[in-house]
Order: structure tokens, then C-alpha cells, then sequence
């Protein structure tokens, strides 16, 4: 064990010896850059309102085994099917040198003890339509989980890729880095569903990058977990590149949830549009940080950018901010930005109907995330997104057929 | 069926409703008109029982029941129904569902059992006809992206679908031509009987050429300074509601 004499004597560093000794080897740059990092704290602008210090002092099992279990599959898709980091019913992501994505504490903590994953290079004319599921839990002390997954979308491709994260209510510490590349042409529909058990930590981010002409159209519902961040990071690198990102944050009790997008304008004639809505319940806090960046150069960019969020409770709070940093002068970029309550108005005339007012606040509730929501065209996942945020509100079941 | 007695009502500290007395019978048809400002839409809102009003005098029965501390819920389970006159758009619930949850939700309340979707389907559908709407309305969001007339037609097919016992309709006339003023009234004399009865609130005279009232009552400064046949329409028609200065 002398090669790895200078790993740190915690959870992180055990975890890391333990891993077999090509792959230490390996990785042993990305594991050196988290015993500098470690987990951010909130000096760090970026995790001004999400400190993860904590966490460097926390001790974190290895999840246990995994075992399969059903899985509620979306039809006419290949499911790609993870339980506690582990793939269930196929080949493992082959072992990489770990020269990904490492350049922050946390995701040099995944690139060095991940060890499983998608691995998709997806090419041809004929759409793909894949639903990867991740299910982590089953601990009976805190446990840690990371994921990490390459997708490719080769030139001209289309694909609709469905992230599926759920849990149970186990302590968990759960790291996920999906790195995204979008070749010229290429369609991606890309949706995901945050869906983990209360006593979770979940650092998500997620790496974008698309070519001359591609498209993303990304949808991401946010609703488990005890402190949830998700960095989505998408780079227009070529002309003619064009993002829609939607999605919805949808914290409780006295969970905090966390979103940073940010979209980069890196060449001439690139779109994005983007458009979030939260939902901040109970004691709920959520932060939203939208980023824009027009890079010199980048003319003619078309941006637009709205954030709306409903405080549902008086102790609900909520810190949404958008950042606009334009390098070049021919570009068009508009941003709104929106706090407020439920219309009584609204509320009243379902009342009047002859709904009570939970049901009226409820449905009010779903369809002001509906905004966002009915961006996606996939039926079925709209429904199953749908369905899913119904779960987490008050009576929302009850709300089910509502469903468009 | 409803007595309204010297009911007295105000918003944020001002008088609106100064003593109306207003007595409807089942079968009756009565409309109020009057001008701007006057309180009509206010008397139905009270009657429907928006929040933000207060109570200063006066009563309100329904069949006997003290009205005026039910919730808007439970006005609406027995069987009380307010049109409005900017119905309220809910984008991402289907017409259809939005009228199968009102009318199980007020059955769930009145200790009905659910009613049986497939049955429920094709009688929206036969009410969808009566007001000429596409079905396919009915797979949209509920008055999501329509015209003012087509908002209306929507609420008198709410109206059909839920069978109200009072109808108070709130300016339901007001941004319709002339067809679908045509349609909207046939709605409302579809639901004429011997024991439902109709509240027209509405501005013009026009819509009482379609939908005969029993009563007119012209109200002003909050409160009902005439009463009359339907006659009284045609003379407001005619005179406008300048006159009422100087009666008030």
C-alpha cells in the first residue's frame, strides 16, 4: 500500500485505496485535485448559497451491492439500467484513464472513484430513444455513489436520452457527471428527472457541447433530495448551434435546491432560449443562477431567458439571479426574472367550480410548471415527468387525470 | 330559491353594495342592469363568495341556507354557478378533465358517487353541439390561447355540463358578436326550467332580446332603484343611464 501513502485517512481517501491499483494509477491525478479542492464551501462564489464543506468532514461507506429490481421501463426505449453506480444487465463502462471532466473538488472526486456509467456513441439516421435509470439506496449507514457517462452524438444523429435518477430515503452522497457531445446536425432531446429520497446529497452536472447546426432540447425536473445542485453547462461551439433549455425546481420541506446553467455563445448565429419555473414549498430554499455568456466574436447571437418562481409557503425563499456577460455587439439577449404567489383570481374561479382550495392551489401549482413542462413533445415522458411532480405536491395524485 | 335581504358589502374600506333586497324564484329569470361602477359584478361575486369582500348588513339565502358563510366550494356543490366576465385561462389542463374533476369534486361533496367517464364523455359532447364548439376544444387547456367569445361559449358549456340551480351570469354578453351572442343565449334558455333560475348581470339590453327576463332590475350606486317588466330594458335602451342621476 506505499503508492498510495499520501491518500487522505477519510472516507474519500479510503474509498479511493480501495480501488483496484491500475485504475489508482490512473486516476491518481484527479483524486490529488480533490485532496487540494475538496468540496466547496460558500467563499466560493458559485457556492455562495450551496456550501458543501460539510461534507469534507462526513464519513461515507461504499453503497452496497447492487441488486436489480423492477424497473417501471419507458416504452420503446433501451434501458440502460444502474443500481448504486453499477450497470444491472450489461457490459460495465470500460475503465478510462480519467482524463475527463476534473476541474472542481467535486467532479475530480467522481473522475476518481467513479466506476460505472454510459458509455454511448450514437450514430446513423434512425432516432434513438434510451432510458437510463439510476436507482441508488438500500444503506444502512451513509453511503456514496458516483456515475459518470460519455454520450456522443456523431454528425447528423438524433436521439432522446432520459435520466432517471431515483432513490429511497437512505443517507446518501451521490455524484453524477455526464459529459455530452452534440457532433454537427445532430438532435438531442435530453430529459431529466431528479426524483431521489430525502436524506440525499446529489452534485450533478452536466457538460453540453454542440456542434455547427446541432440541437438540444433539454427538459429537467428537479424534485428530491436534501441538498441537490445541478450545474448544466452547454457550450454553442458552432455556428448555427441552437439550446432549448427548460426545466422545473420544485424543493420541500426544508430541502435546498440548487440550479446553475450555464449557456456559452461561443460562435456566430447561435440560439438558446431558456425558460424555468420554481416551485418553493414549506421551508423550502431554492437557487436559481442562470448564465449567459456572448463570447467576442459570437455576433448575431439570439438568447432569451426566463425564470419565474411561485413561493408557496411564507417560509419558502428563493435566490434566483440571472448573469448576462456579452463580449460582442450585434446580438440580441432578453432575460426576465419573476417572484410571486399564486393568482387568487385563478384560485377563485376553480373554487367556483367547485374545487376545494387545496385542490385549486395544486393545480394552479401544475400547470404554472406546465410552462415549462408542455415544451416537451414526448408524450409519454411528459406525462411520466408529469406525473412525477403531481407525487411531490399536496394531493397531486389526486390531480392525475388532469394530465394534458 | 334566493333572498338576498339589505345586503350591505365593501372593498378596502369602501361601500359598494348599499342595501339591495332581491328576491328569485325558481323558474325566474331576473337581470340587472345598470351602469359602470354600480356594483353588478360585485353582487355576483359576493354571491359566488370571492374573498376580499365585507359583510356589513344584510343576508343571503339559498333555499333557506344561510349562504354567505359557505366557501366558493360548497356554494358551488349546491348548486350555485357564476359565469364570469374575464373567465380565468389554465394552460396544461384539458377542458375536459377541468369538467370531470368540477363536477366529481362537487358530486364527492353532495355524497354522490363518481360519475362513469365513458357516459360522462358523450354527454360533454351532446353540450359541446349546443354551444357549436369544436370537440376538440375539449383536448385543450382550458380557455388556453381563445377569443373572448369563445371564452364565453366556454363558460356556458361549464354552465350545461355542471346543471346549476341559480345561474348568475356576470356580463357573459359583453365582446360577442352577433352569433355568438345568438349561441350563448340558447345555452342559457337550454337550462330554463321550473326549478332552476338565471341572474343576468349585463349592460346592455341586447341579450334580453334572446333570453326573455322575468324581472328588470336597473341598479345604481348600490342599489336597486327600479324594478320592472321587460319593458324597463327597452326604456334604458332607449334613455341610456343618464337619467339615473338625477332619480338616484
Amino acid at each position: 500500500m506505499s503508492q498510495i501513502a499520501n491518500v487522505a485517512a477519510d472516507a474519500y481517501g479510503r474509498a479511493f485505496a480501495a480501488l483496484p491499483q491500475a485504475l489508482r494509477e490512473a486516476r491518481s491525478g484527479a483524486y490529488a485535485r480533490f485532496e487540494r479542492e475538496r468540496f466547496p464551501g460558500k467563499r466560493i462564489e458559485d457556492w455562495h448559497y450551496t456550501d458543501l464543506s460539510a461534507l469534507n468532514e462526513r464519513d461515507f461507506a461504499a453503497a452496497p451491492a447492487a441488486k436489480a429490481a423492477a424497473v417501471d421501463a419507458l416504452a420503446d426505449a433501451e434501458l440502460l439500467h444502474f443500481v448504486n453506480g453499477r450497470r444491472i444487465g450489461g457490459p460495465a463502462r470500460s475503465d478510462e484513464a480519467g482524463n475527463g471532466l476534473a476541474d472542481d473538488g467535486v467532479t475530480a472526486l467522481n473522475a476518481a472513484l467513479y466506476r460505472d456509467g454510459a458509455d454511448l456513441e450514437i450514430s446513423g439516421s434512425a432516432p434513438r430513444r434510451i432510458h437510463l435509470y439510476s436507482w441508488i439506496g438500500g444503506g444502512t449507514k451513509p453511503a456514496m455513489v458516483h456515475l459518470r457517462h460519455r454520450i456522443v452524438l456523431r454528425r447528423g444523429s438524433q436521439a432522446t436520452l432520459f435520466l432517471d435518477l431515483q432513490g429511497d430515503d437512505s443517507e446518501l452522497l451521490s455524484t453524477q457527471v455526464a459529459e455530452i457531445d452534440v457532433e454537427a446536425g445532430a438532435h438531442l432531446t435530453l430529459v431529466r428527472l431528479q426524483s431521489l429520497g430525502k436524506a440525499s446529497t446529489d452534485i450533478a452536472r452536466t457538460e453540453i457541447r454542440l456542434g455547427r447546426d446541432a440541437q438540444l432540447r433539454y427538459l429537467g425536473v428537479d424534485l428530491g433530495g436534501a441538498l441537490a445542485r445541478h450545474d448544466l453547462n452547454v457550450q454553442l461551439a458552432e455556428t448555427g448551434a441552437e439550446a432549448h433549455l427548460n426545466g422545473i425546481f420544485a424543493p420541500a420541506d426544508r430541502t435546498h435546491a440548487d440550479t446553475h446553467t450555464r449557456i456559452i455563445h461561443a460562435a456566430p448565429n447561435t440560439t438558446s432560449r431558456e425558460l424555468y419555473r420554481g416551485l418553493v414549498m414549506d421551508r423550502a430554499h431554492a437557487v436559481f443562477n442562470g448564465r449567459i455568456v456572448v463570447q467576442p466574436g459570437a455576433q448575431k447571437t439570439d438568447s432569451e431567458q426566463h425564470v419565474a418562481c411561485l413561493l408557496l409557503s411564507p417560509r419558502a425563499e428563493v435566490n434566483a439571479k440571472p448573469e448576462l456577460e456579452i463580449y460582442a455587439d450585434d446580438v440580441k439577449c432578453a432575460h426576465g426574472s419573476t417572484c410571486g404567489q399564486l393568482d387568487e383570481q385563478s384560485i377563485y374561479y376553480l373554487r367556483t367550480r367547485g374545487l376545494d382550495l387545496d385542490a385549486a392551489r395544486t393545480l394552479l401549482t401544475y400547470t404554472f410548471a406546465y410552462d415549462a413542462l408542455g415544451t416537451l413533445a414526448d408524450e409519454p415522458l411528459r406525462r411520466r415527468l408529469g406525473l412525477a411532480l403531481l407525487g411531490r405536491l399536496p394531493d397531486g395524485r389526486a390531480l392525475e387525470e388532469l394530465l394534458v | 330559491m334566493l333572498e338576498i335581504k339589505n345586503l350591505h358589502a365593501r372593498v378596502e374600506g369602501k361601500d359598494i353594495l348599499k342595501g339591495i333586497d332581491l328576491t328569485v324564484k325558481p323558474g325566474e329569470v331576473h337581470a340587472i342592469m345598470g351602469p359602470n361602477g354600480s356594483g353588478k359584478s360585485t353582487l355576483g361575486h359576493v354571491l359566488a363568495g370571492r374573498d376580499g369582500y365585507e359583510i356589513t348588513e344584510g343576508s343571503v339565502t339559498f333555499d333557506d341556507q344561510a349562504l354567505l358563510e359557505l366557501q366558493p366550494e360548497e356554494r358551488a356543490a349546491l348548486g350555485i354557478f357564476l359565469g364570469f366576465q374575464y373567465p380565468v385561462e389554465i394552460p396544461g389542463v384539458t377542458n375536459m378533465y377541468f369538467l370531470k374533476a368540477a363536477v366529481n369534486a362537487q358530486r364527492k361533496r353532495n355524497g354522490e358517487p363518481e360519475i362513469d367517464a365513458m357516459e360522462f364523455l358523450a354527454w360533454v359532447r351532446e353540450q359541446v353541439k349546443t354551444v357549436k364548439m369544436d370537440v376538440a376544444m375539449l383536448h385543450r387547456g382550458v380557455n388556453e390561447g381563445f377569443s373572448g367569445g369563445e371564452k364565453k361559449r366556454n363558460e356556458v358549456l361549464q354552465m350545461l355540463v355542471l346543471r346549476p340551480r341559480l345561474m348568475i351570469l356576470d356580463e357573459t354578453d359583453s365582446g360577442l358578436d352577433i352569433d355568438a351572442l345568438r349561441i350563448v343565449s340558447e345555452g342559457i334558455n337550454a337550462m330554463r326550467s321550473p326549478d332552476r333560475s338565471v341572474v343576468l348581470i349585463t349592460h346592455y339590453q341586447r341579450l334580453l332580446d334572446y333570453v326573455e327576463p322575468d324581472v328588470v332590475h336597473v341598479l345604481a350606486g348600490g342599489r336597486i332603484v327600479r324594478s320592472g317588466g321587460p319593458e324597463l330594458a327597452r326604456e334604458l335602451e332607449d334613455k341610456g343611464y343618464g337619467w339615473l342621476d338625477n332619480a338616484a
